[in-house]
């Protein structure tokens, strides 16, 4: 009997030494949210020019949700072209990788901004994270379904029986929500990793690509057949803008505790970034170059392409670059909260965004005499190299 | 008070303390649900999402077995191998030495490319290179291990090599093989699931795992996670309950009783 109770004691002991673990790690996690509580990162591009409009500049954390390319080039060249420091902000932007997430990172204080797309991040707000759009940098979808001109895909109907790829992660669910529309049966989905290897060697019929970026990759890759690249001749591709399902996809997200506070330091924060896009608008090769400097993994070719397919998501802009169009963000609810399980029947609140940020850098940028809807842009034409040299 | 004594008491009260400490804890201190999920929260889903975990479960259960009958037909084949030739054994140890240290996020990807992402052989073939080890290892031991005076005793009466390894080997390497069978069932669930997240169908625990916390959705993880838990401790207990049907004579079962 003894030992009984002097067992059960033993164990209510470890119990308390756990939960006194555990509520000392939720502390402290909630103090590390609170503003102005960033640890220093100095660029080292001050100059004493800049220092005396300058004296402390505001510390700015930029969570990427991928590795350094093309596609965040407009925060790149805000660096390289003193954007930031012309805003007294000193950026430190954090690359992305397979296992971050933006909303995450911004839910856990680990950056001031987080770029995602706007149905992860609602999903993640329902989970909890206080977490606010504010601002629209892409209008439109860059997301593809891809296959081979032989198998004869070239509608949602057609993935029938299928194995058809995705990401996972939440980048799934423009093809969920068109499966569903188009009540599509027997659809095997398989995890695709972020390579084109699966679609290459035909293990699966049809794969998720960005116009961007996996597109691409696809036409680096050389046709053993003919001994040259694959030529779009060779694909076949469905755009979720014209099945009626795309979704709206980069944004800047921020907490909202955070952003009660520091209205100004995000006001310049986003005019800057904006200024930045359109340097990439009307420099696209250095922007390039700046993509390149910070690391890239695929080369010139490769970079040079997503520039360009990058502008096409943003340009022209309805209301000034970031300013969210409120139409397509309708249609994004619409559709998330019909088609995507996670959010089906669930009422999104329309504080989720706010515009009047944007607007005002958007307003301050047009003092300036910038182009900030970029109507008269034109796509380039790029010619690809083997494995996107 | 005799109740108390009983053997389920103790677990019981003890697994009631804990999730109700838990629960308390994640409400009194308000933990976000992407940090520490209520165990409530974690109920809710696991019935509410039984019609996909389930049917998920059971699938890499398939491929938690598949794996575990090919490393365990490897492991016990290789034991009775070095078992019978010394030289062997000098010779083939380190491989499978080797073989156990290759690191699973290296051969899930070689695996997946090789048999192909969505077939579930590239997933089998991760679980029985991490069950081969620990089975030939114990295995192999428990052949070897004969107490000399049964080996003499076979040998005065002229027993064949056959018989001795059938009266003499075999039944002393059986506790070994059990000790390495409940070592390589949690082993082979584990396996299955990490080389899912390599890639393959997404109908499955460990994509689905991966997913949901991607997105936040860590009380839906936490209930995929206690799928593949019940389905580890069933797989537990039928090693338990065939260990006493193969061998219902051994001392350290009678002294369990």
């Amino acid at each position: 009997m003894r030992s009984n109770y002097r067992r059960l004691l033993g164990l209510l002991a470890v119990l308390a030494l756990v939960l006194a673990a555990c509520g000392g790690g939720a502390e402290e996690g909630d103090g590390t949210t609170g503003p102005g509580d960033t640890t220093p990162a100095d660029t080292g591009s001050d100059t004493a020019a800049e220092m005396e409009a300058c004296d402390s500049p505001d510390d700015v954390r930029l969570q990427l949700q991928w590795f350094a390319q093309a596609q965040f080039a407009g925060y790149y060249a805000a660096v390289d072209q003193g954007y930031y420091d012309a805003q007294c902000l000193s950026v430190q932007i954090l690359e992305g990788g397979v296992d971050i997430v933006p909303q995450q990172v911004l839910a856990s204080g680990g950056a001031e901004f987080g770029i995602a797309w706007v149905p992860k991040a609602l999903v993640s707000r329902e989970a909890g994270a206080d977490i606010i759009n504010v601002a629209q940098i892409f209008e439109r979808s860059g997301t593809l379904m891809v296959s081979w001109k032989d198998s004869g895909i070239t509608s949602p109907e057609d993935w029938a029986g299928k194995k058809v790829g995705n990401w996972g992660f939440g980048n799934e669910y423009e093809l969920l929500a068109a499966i569903e529309k188009y009540d599509v049966p027997d659809v095997e989905l398989v995890a695709q990793d972020f390579t084109m290897s699966a679609l290459l060697n035909r293990e699966i019929d049809s794969a998720e690509a960005m116009t961007y970026n996996e597109y691409a990759q696809v036409l680096e890759a050389e046709n053993p057949e003919t001994g040259e690249l694959y030529q779009p001749d060779d694909l076949d591709v469905i755009d979720f803008n014209e099945v009626g399902t795309a979704m709206l996809q980069d944004s800047l997200w921020v907490n909202s505790d955070w952003i009660a506070e520091n209205e100004d330091v995000a006001r310049r924060f986003l005019e800057a970034s904006f200024e930045g896009w359109i340097y990439c608008r009307d420099n696209p090769d250095d922007c390039v170059q700046s993509v390149l400097d910070a690391g890239s993994t695929l080369g010139l070719s490769h970079q040079t392409w997503m520039m360009n397919e990058i502008n096409a998501l943003i340009w022209p802009a309805t209301h000034g670059i970031g300013v969210m169009n409120e139409d397509l963000w309708n249609q994004t609810i619409e559709i998330a909260t019909t088609q995507i399980p996670d959010l089906q029947g669930v009422e999104i609140s329309p504080d989720v965004y706010r515009t009047d940020l944007a607007e005002a850098a958007v307003a301050a940028l047009e003092e300036r005499g910038l182009d900030v809807r970029g109507e008269s842009w034109e796509r380039v034409e790029v010619q690809l190299n083997p494995g996107g040299e | 008070m005799t109740w108390l004594r009983h053997r389920a008491v103790a677990p019981v009260l003890a697994f009631v303390a804990v999730v109700g400490a838990w629960e308390l804890s994640v409400r009194a201190l308000g933990i976000q649900s992407f940090i520490l999920p209520a165990p409530s929260a974690i109920w809710a889903s696991f019935v509410g999402n039984a019609g996909v975990i389930w049917p998920y479960g059971l699938r890499t259960l398939g491929e938690a077995l598949g794996g575990l009958v090919i490393g365990t037909i490897l492991g016990v084949g290789a034991a009775a191998a070095v078992a019978r030739w010394t030289t062997l054994r000098l010779g083939a140890m380190p491989f499978a030495a080797a073989v156990n240290a290759m690191p699973i996020v290296a051969t899930a990807p070689i695996f997946n490319q090789l048999f192909g992402s969505t077939n579930p052989v590239s997933k089998m073939a991760v679980v029985g290179v991490m069950v081969f080890f620990p089975v030939m290892a114990n295995t192999a031991r428990g052949l070897a291990e004969v107490d000399p005076s049964e080996l003499e005793l076979m040998r005065a009466m002229a027993a064949s090599p056959y018989t001795v390894l059938r009266r003499v080997r075999i039944p002393n390497a059986l506790p070994y093989f059990f000790t390495a069978m409940k070592v390589a069932v949690p082993l082979s669930l584990i396996g299955a699931i990490i080389a899912e997240y390599f890639g393959g169908p997404q109908n499955v625990l460990g994509q689905y795992i991966v997913n949901r916390a991607q997105l936040f959705q860590f009380p839906d993880a936490w209930a995929a996670i206690l799928v593949s838990a019940v389905l580890g401790i069933g797989l537990y207990l039928v090693v338990l309950v065939s260990e006493r049907l193969v061998m219902p004579w051994h001392v350290s079962l009678r002294a369990a009783d």
